[in-house]
């Protein structure tokens, strides 16, 4: 993020601030993803030194609200400012993104979803693939709660369906 | 005919109506004369108010203004450190001895008086004032290291309300001092002040509609930072304020608005100032100021 900053930018800086910047670095992003296999994309913001709430929404925002994208968006090297300005934005627009927070690989999530939603990404996220019956069973759930609540996450591309079973984001 | 304007010996929020009294319609016919001979001190807002002042009177087409600089040497050099007569000199015809700004070392001015035209002023604002911020926030107001960052984030909204909402250029200008009378303690002042359209010419198309007779300066302040309301029908928008005003809540800060003919203000425990004052002597555009006071020693 730090480089396509400052290409977008034209200028050193480490500040993710204003709406024509955020809007500049998401349109590169974008530009890279549609030329890219991958399914999954890792915004790493360690390189940023402040993250303002018009750039938060321009980027993080505007990238999850862009319709029928087929990549997977996963956040890294986020610190608490970055999470809360972050999480502000999404939660605004009811949207959640994955984070991996430092020096982990379990990712968290940051914005908004139902609570049942946000349990199952724990458990998937931190014990693997599941399907409907597996997660009901971890979590002591019925088999519509949890289908219910896959399908939350679904929606919010926060876990990859594949047949039967909904993978974690890869993170690494 | 020249019309003067004194402007008040004190001169801040408080006193900056006096000053926008001076003015009568906006914008006067007549050539306009702003005597600051008698000023003893004046705070960032009161500095590029009186530079919004100037500006307006340019874009209206008016003949130069006057402006008499202050008598007291102290004061100068005060203003000239503050970076406020480089800004003026382009505006106003300046009268008296001006020190040279930067010869007089360290100060609490943390961003000079600079000028906000386009984005890219506001990455050169944010960027500057990282390292003094956290200085000023941490080592003398004792508030947490991440305060530095969330300070840095409502400058750079506030900054941005010129460049998306004014429909013209403004400034900023950040400032520690200690307020002596009112809290008793050192705070961090911004104040962002433009001479663009107001919050009201802003919002009228989208928001007007809705509020009926009692559409007006206040009425519109009320919707950008109480509501969150923004002109863009981007359901993004208007998060920038609502943010402010959450973080100021945590350190007992101050916002206060005023555009047009009103003034609204989130009032802490520590101010006795109205929330919203109407009918006040129009001013063009929108000034902003933001009051960070340092944490109470008992509960740091």
């Amino acid at each position: 993020m730090g480089r396509v900053l400052q290409e977008a930018v034209a200028a050193p800086y480490r500040n993710l601030v204003t709406r024509p910047t955020g809007a500049a670095v998401r349109i590169r992003i974008e530009a890279a993803l549609a030329v890219s296999n991958c399914l999954t994309a890792l915004l790493d913001f360690s390189e940023i030194e402040l993250v303002d709430l018009s750039c938060a929404d321009e980027v993080v925002a505007k990238l999850l609200l862009t319709p029928q994208t087929a990549y997977f968006l996963v956040l890294q090297g986020l610190r608490e400012d970055h999470h809360e300005a972050i999480e502000h934005v999404l939660t605004h627009h009811r949207l959640a993104i994955a984070a991996v927070p430092p020096g982990c690989m379990v990712p968290r999530l940051l914005g908004w979803v139902q609570d049942d939603a946000r349990e199952a990404f724990t458990h998937i996220s931190e014990t693997g693939p599941l399907d409907v019956s597996g997660l009901a069973r971890a979590l002591g759930w019925t088999a519509s709660r949890s289908r219910e609540a896959l399908g939350d996450l679904t929606l919010h591309r926060l876990v990859r369906p594949m047949g039967e079973l909904y993978y974690p984001l890869q993170t690494a | 005919m020249t019309r003067v304007i004194e402007v008040p010996t004190h001169f801040d929020d408080r006193s900056f109506d006096t000053f926008a009294a001076g003015f009568g319609e906006w914008p006067p016919e007549e050539k306009v004369l702003v005597d600051a001979r008698g000023t003893q001190w004046a705070s960032p807002y009161g500095l590029i108010g009186i530079l919004t002042a100037g500006q307006a009177l340019a874009e209206a087409k008016r003949e130069k203004p006057l402006l008499t600089v202050p008598t007291s040497d102290e004061v100068k050099r005060y203003w000239a450190r503050a970076g406020f007569f480089s800004q003026a000199a382009e505006l106003f015809e300046l009268h008296g001895k001006v020190p040279r700004p930067g010869a007089t070392g360290p100060s609490d001015v943390l961003l000079d008086v600079t000028p906000v035209r386009a984005s890219e002023d506001v990455h050169g604002v944010v960027h500057k004032i990282s390292e003094g911020a956290s200085r000023i926030l941490h080592g003398e107001l004792g508030l947490e290291m991440k305060a530095t960052l969330r300070f840095s984030m409502a400058l750079s909204e506030a900054c941005q309300n010129i460049v998306e909402h004014a429909g013209t250029s403004g400034w900023v200008a950040v400032q520690a001092y200690t307020f002596r009378r009112r809290l008793g303690r050192r705070v961090v002042v911004i104040a962002v002040s433009d001479a663009g359209v107001g919050f009201r010419r802003s919002l009228e198309s989208t928001h007007a509609k809705r509020f009926g007779e009692r559409w007006g300066d206040g009425a519109a302040l009320e919707a950008a930072l109480i509501q969150g309301v923004s002109r863009f029908r981007d359901p993004g928008r208007g998060q920038g304020l609502a943010f402010i005003k959450r973080f100021l809540d945590q350190w007992e800060g101050k916002i206060s608005i005023r555009s047009g003919t009103a003034r609204l203000s989130i009032v802490p425990p520590w101010d006795e100032d109205i929330p919203l004052s109407d009918h006040l002597p129009s001013f063009p555009g929108a000034q902003v100021q933001i009051i960070i006071p340092a944490q109470d020693p008992k509960s740091r």
